[in-house]
């Protein structure tokens, strides 16, 4: 189960993830994401994303691909501890920054 | 805290992954189990049951799959064993972590995550099927 909300920040576009990423669920994010066309500065907001499978991470990689291709940012923000170590452990840690609440990530990107 | 036992029987069916991480999630509130092996041991069966289906039954047979897992004092044990083709997802190299952005792939992630949260694995082929054995510390 997954509900996914887009709120404009100024010249950022927060994707707020609840629930879980996996096998079932991703492809909402995926075809969410890139039916954004995605372009500019987009903040994933995980605070309320209790899991994260390889499933989900394939996801975040191809939309960080994306935007940064077509020149803009991803950065996700408010992981939970678990969800964190998800990333650690993959090494998305070093390619994806990071930000411990929205409010932090704003004041970096925004 | 009393031993507590979780004995599933699935058939090959990405259908069943939601009512299956349902039960997972049940199990390791009423075993008392931290959140942090509680992932860990969830992300493990969300994988096999993933790369069983979509790999082991390349013919589209029927398959049964069947998990168990058990909290023991301070560990927590899950046995997964499917009637696919045999497949030892040990035995691949680790995926590289060191590439760019643009040179990485999502290809033995989840077996990666897998085998770095558990304290133990080990697979084996037994009567026909791929079994696989991990302990996770609590």
């Amino acid at each position: 189960m997954i509900h996914i909300d887009r709120i404009v920040e100024g010249a950022v576009v927060v994707t707020a993830v609840k629930g879980r990423l996996d096998s079932s669920s991703s492809p909402k994010l995926e075809e969410f994401l890139i039916d954004a066309a995605p372009s500019g500065t987009v903040l994933l907001d995980f605070a309320e994303l209790t899991y994260i499978s390889s499933a989900g991470l394939r996801v975040v990689l191809k939309a960080t691909k994306l935007l940064r291709g077509a020149g803009g940012t991803l950065a996700v923000c408010g992981l939970i501890p678990q969800v964190h170590e998800v990333f650690d452990v993959s090494g998305f840690s070093s390619l994806i920054p990071i930000h411990p609440s929205r409010e932090a990530a704003l004041a970096t990107l925004g | 805290m009393t031993d507590m036992r979780l004995d599933l029987r699935l058939p090959n069916n990405l259908g069943e992954l939601d009512a299956l991480s349902t039960r997972i999630e049940g199990f390791m509130e009423d075993a008392g189990v931290p959140p942090t092996p509680a992932y860990r041991l969830q992300l493990a069966v969300d994988e096999f049951f993933n790369n069983a289906v979509d790999y082991g039954y390349p013919d589209g047979r029927a398959g049964e799959i069947v998990i168990e897992v058990s909290r023991t004092g301070d560990r927590l044990d899950l046995f997964f064993s499917d009637d696919g083709d045999p497949f030892d997802p040990f035995a691949a190299p680790p995926p590289d972590l060191d590439g760019t952005l643009e040179e990485r792939r999502i290809g033995g992630l989840g077996v990666h995550l897998v085998r770095t949260f558990a304290d133990h694995f080990a697979y084996a082929r037994e009567n026909g099927r791929n079994v696989k054995r991990l302990t996770f510390a609590l």
